[in-house]
């Protein structure tokens, strides 16, 4: 290996990239839009559902039961309809995508000690929000049934109100939760996005780095000269984790900062960590490179290999453990799932070496089956 | 080959090479080998096989079958191709394409000295010494980008040569550059070749740049058609040229298409290829033929290598055979006979951003007329024509056809307007005739006529055997005819080429012009068409000269070499027994315009009695002996470099 030739190309590549403004902008700027863009933009936080009513029994008890709903900052009230016929133009132009409707003799029935049915109508085109849309309602109704059923308890037993509520549930559920106290769903998606982009970026230029070359010919200067494959190589790759080295650090920063997610792990384990990431990401563009000639098919490519399983099989979206089994298979040959549960662990559960370090592992025994099939499969005097 | 050949192994020997590519053949069995010290050409269209060939050569490229040597090492495997590589330099083609656009002149030149692992030392002494030669040293800091075509091809050409390696390998390194530039790049060649003895390989798609090698290769779809000297393979040809003017010219073409296949009409005059005769047989032969036809002048001579690549060509049976008998069809309705002005460029001029890239040019195209325009990649020609054609509007200025301001011409003038652009306007995964019908619908042709329209269009673009091709699958050469039927589908009365024949093999490129002329001399089509093959350019019946976005010369070819010789005299070729001293030679006794082509001089002289008298006195004094002298007519690329030196001098002084 003659460093002075890895040196040329390194360098020669770290101009190109800082005088292109296309490059320029595809190493610094776009990951910080994709982070940014999918940051705010993914959420699972369920809140402020938007609802309709029809009251047919207008009394002072379907008052109260409704301000249950109203009063939430689950639900967004957004009025009262006078028939049932009007629920389904609403729902079908998504004004509302959720419809409670209290049936006649509401009070009458509760006070006479029968029971009623509510009827609610919710949108299932999302199953997810879907589902945690009745939950929330099953949960509102159950607190009215245990409160009213408390009440009539203090009425006939002649009980405190607490007592009574202690009668009715003895066993409460006390939920904490661990890691992410607060269940906001943008620390975990903050954190885990910068699984999802430094599997794209890295690739993406060293892709182009390489393809560029090949669309316009000048490949041909590495081709005949004497420069080896693996200074090649290395020289292109070295500029490219240069940049994507600093991407960590912003994207990073800005995990902590803009999206305010605390950082509990070992600074130096996740770096390490992450960047062998990238070393392993950037594999996969070396792979692209090879496969096609044009800079429009390697982002094509590139886009599909990354971003597919990076979103879909990773455990960001969908947890792998509610995965087929099949799929979860499918989701341990990418190396996006053991990233995952790095930075999960380093940002929110605070662990390090002693916890992960098969994860890490993994990814380095990825970034050397990577960079071995790539190198081999480089050749000077290639067949077209 | 001169002074310089002291070993006689062979740089390059190959035999029986073959390469495919998904088993679609390049290369079919080639055997060629190189001496020390050559500068050797391969000569043929796009697709003939020269890139793969090179490629193989320079080790970038692996192959099936066949034996490759360079230096005497065995090219068979990868590792075996590394061992060639420190010794040799290779330029692939595209202009500057292989440079990187965002660094520097110099920052370009440094890298590939890094890559070569050339010593600061020598770095410093090599760079300043071939800045020096490309005139690159004011332009060190440019970005490569804003350099033009020329430059860009020198630059490529000195990182190339910044490890000094024996064997440069240059895949069309002139293609699209423009004359000056051209001789420039030559200029630097043979004094490399004089001073390190560097061995060249050079491609190129232009025919007329043979005289520029020692030795040659034709090639045609994969097969070596002729090998050997540039005069020797002219031989081979076994036949004579016969050039005659004649009235009507109309009929003097159509007697002798009915006799002999190769035959042509360029301007006023008309080419026959005349096989297995002698010069003065075939000029006899010729006149005794036509009848009925007023014979102005005639001439026969050995034929150039174009004429000798054509009649190879027609003797292998590689080349389609052309109908002799084929009555060309008519336009359904003829054009309006008027003489009138067809197009006119009145100080028209254009701008992107502060680089002016046509500036105030001026010249008229009449009804029936062939109108060239000359000049490199990067001259302006293509800016033109969009502005004419009401792409594009123009800075300042104004461009007219047929009477109307084409900023403000509405639909009606652009339909009498037939436009074929540089980059193919042709659906590759549509049939020819699902492309010619697409056209027609495109241009409105009316519903009644269009099925007559096309077979109109396929009759006289020639695709009668091709219609249910696709057109992906089709030559170079049939895909260049069948976008001219697509651009004359609505029978326009104007016609704009851009670039129609770049790449495309002489023989294409005669079979296109045939039906340029008929357009013209019958149907009285204005034709405007760019090119940078100066070769071509004379079947203009008028020509402008473009350089640098201006008009530098505006006449019909036979006058613009008519005030050439008057201003600078004639062509003076020299041959000596060592070439490149002679040129040292001359060039220090002032004639300055002197220039290597292969084993010749050329120059230019007012006084060739008196040039050539003191060129032999010269020579004498350093016992070089003169084997020959001839005089030439200049030729419309002696025309362009003469007028563009110039134009620098002026603006220097």
């Amino acid at each position: 290996m003659n460093l002075s030739r890895v040196w040329a190309v390194a360098y020669k590549e770290w101009r190109e990239v800082l005088r292109d403004r296309l490059f320029f902008t595809m190493a610094f700027v776009l990951p910080l839009c994709i982070f940014l863009v999918l940051g705010w933009g993914i959420s699972f936080d369920v809140e402020k559902i938007p609802f309709a009513v029809l009251d047919q029994d207008r009394t002072a008890m379907s008052r109260d039961f409704l301000h249950r709903f109203i009063d939430s900052r689950y639900f967004n009230y957004k009025g009262d309809v006078r028939s049932e016929r009007e629920f389904d133009a609403l729902l079908a132009h998504s004004d509302i995508r959720f419809a409670i409707v209290i049936p006649p003799k509401f009070q009458e029935r509760l006070l006479a000690g029968q029971s009623t049915s509510v009827q609610s109508l919710i949108d299932g085109v999302f199953p997810y929000r879907g589902q945690v849309t009745r939950s929330y309602v099953s949960g509102i109704i159950a607190n009215f049934n245990r409160q009213s059923l408390a009440g009539y308890l203090t009425g006939a037993r002649g009980l405190s109100q607490e007592q009574a509520l202690s009668r009715v549930a003895p066993v409460l559920l006390e939920p904490r939760y661990l890691y992410n106290q607060a269940l906001r769903s943008q620390w975990s998606m903050a954190s885990g996005l910068m699984m999802l982009v430094l599997m794209v970026t890295p690739p993406f230029l060293t892709a182009l780095g390489v393809v560029r070359e090949k669309e316009n010919g000048s490949i041909y200067n590495i081709y005949a000269s004497t420069i080896s494959r693996s200074e090649f190589i290395l020289g292109k790759f070295l500029p490219y984790l240069l940049i994507s080295c600093l991407n960590i650090l912003v994207l990073w920063w800005v995990v902590m900062n803009v999206f305010g997610t605390p950082f509990k792990g070992d600074p130096l384990f996740y770096y390490a960590a992450s960047v062998i990431y990238v070393i392993c990401t950037a594999g996969v563009g070396l792979l692209v490179s090879l496969l096609v000639q044009t800079q429009v098919a390697a982002i094509t490519l590139t886009m599909v290999i990354s971003f597919v399983p990076a979103m879909l099989y990773s455990g960001l979206l969908v947890p792998i453990e509610s995965m087929e089994p099949g799929t979860r298979f499918e989701a341990h040959l990418f190396p996006t799932l053991y990233y995952l549960r790095i930075s999960w662990g380093s940002f929110l559960k605070g662990l390090g070496w002693a916890e992960l370090w098969f994860e890490v592992a993994a990814l380095m025994l990825y970034a050397v089956i990577l960079w071995v099939v790539g190198y081999l499969n480089f050749h000077k005097r290639p067949r077209r | 080959m001169g002074e310089t050949a002291l070993v006689k192994e062979p740089v390059i020997k190959i035999q029986g090479f073959c390469k495919s590519y998904k088993k679609q053949p390049a290369v079919k069995g080639i055997d060629l080998s190189v001496e020390r010290g050559e500068i050797y050409g391969l000569i043929g269209p796009d697709g003939s096989g020269k890139s793969s060939l090179m490629k193989a050569i320079a080790g970038v490229l692996s192959f099936e079958q066949g034996e490759l040597e360079v230096f005497g090492i065995k090219v068979d495997s990868e590792s075996a191709a590394e061992l060639i590589k420190a010794r040799l330099g290779f330029m692939p083609q595209g202009l500057g394409l292989n440079l990187y656009a965002d660094l520097s002149v110099e920052e370009n030149i440094d890298f590939f000295a890094q890559l070569r692992q050339v010593t600061p030392a020598q770095l410093d002494q090599r760079k300043r010494k071939l800045l020096g030669i490309t005139r690159l040293d004011k332009f060190r800091d440019r970005p490569m980008k804003n350099l033009s075509g020329g430059m860009k091809q020198k630059l490529g050409l000195v990182c190339t040569l910044i490890h000094e390696p024996e064997l440069i390998i240059l895949d069309e390194p002139t293609t699209g550059v423009d004359p000056v530039s051209r001789g420039d790049f030559w200029a630097i060649l043979a004094e490399l070749l004089r001073e390190q003895g560097v061995t060249a390989l050079v491609a190129t798609a232009y025919m007329d740049e043979a005289a520029r090698f020692h030795r040659l290769s034709l090639m045609y779809d994969g097969h070596i058609l002729a090998a050997g000297e540039p005069e020797f393979i002219c031989r081979q040809a076994q036949g004579s040229l016969v050039e005659l003017s004649a009235e009507p010219q109309i009929q003097a073409l159509d007697q002798l298409k009915n006799h002999y296949s190769q035959v042509e009409a360029i301007g006023s005059r008309l080419r026959v290829f005349i096989d297995n005769q002698s010069s003065d047989q075939a000029a006899k032969t010729v006149s005794n033929l036509l009848v009925g036809v007023d014979i102005k002048a005639i001439h026969a001579s050995q034929p150039e290598l174009e004429d000798a690549f054509i009649a190879l060509l027609r003797r292998q049976r590689l080349s389609e055979q052309k109908t002799n008998s084929h009555t060309v069809p008519r336009f359904d309705k003829p054009l309006l006979e008027n003489q009138g002005i067809a197009i006119a460029a009145r100080q028209l001029t254009r701008d992107f951003g502060r680089f002016r890239a046509v500036d105030q040019i001026d010249f008229t195209v009449r009804q029936g007329e062939i109108f060239g325009l000359l000049g490199a990649n990067g001259a302006g020609k293509t800016t033109a024509i969009k502005m004419l054609t009401g792409i594009l509007p123009p800075t300042g200025g104004e461009g007219q056809v047929a009477g109307a301001d084409m900023r403000y011409a509405g639909q009606t003038i652009k339909e009498r307007i037939g436009y074929m652009s540089q980059a193919f306007s042709l659906y590759l995964d549509l049939t020819v005739i699902e492309n010619i019908r697409l056209y027609a619908r495109i241009y409105g042709v009316n519903r009644d006529i269009i099925k007559q329209r096309i077979a109109w269009v396929i009759d006289i673009a020639g695709l009668t055997d091709v219609t249910g091709q696709m057109t992906a699958g089709l030559p170079m050469g049939i895909r260049q005819r069948l976008a001219l039927g697509c651009a004359l589908v609505h029978q326009p009365g104007v016609l704009f080429l851009d670039e129609p024949t770049s790449g495309v093999d002489p023989v294409g490129r005669r079979r296109f012009w045939d039906i340029l002329v008929h357009l013209a001399r019958v149907e009285q089509v204005a034709i405007l068409v760019t090119t940078h093959y100066m070769s071509e350019a004379e079947h203009c019946d008028h020509l402008a000269l473009m350089y640098a976005g201006r008009v530098i010369s505006d006449e019909s070819p036979t006058n613009m070499i008519q005030s050439l010789q008057q201003e600078a005299g004639q062509l003076l070729e020299i041959t000596t027994d060592r070439p490149l001293e002679t040129l040292a030679l001359l060039k220090q006794a002032g004639f300055n315009g002197a220039a290597l082509f292969g084993k010749h001089i050329h120059l230019l002289a007012l006084d060739i009695a008196a040039a050539e008298k003191q060129i032999r006195a010269l020579l004498d004094r350093q016992a070089i002996r003169l084997i020959d002298s001839t005089i030439h007519a200049p030729t419309l690329e002696d025309v362009f470099v003469y007028r563009v030196l110039a134009l620098e001098n002026k603006e220097r002084l």
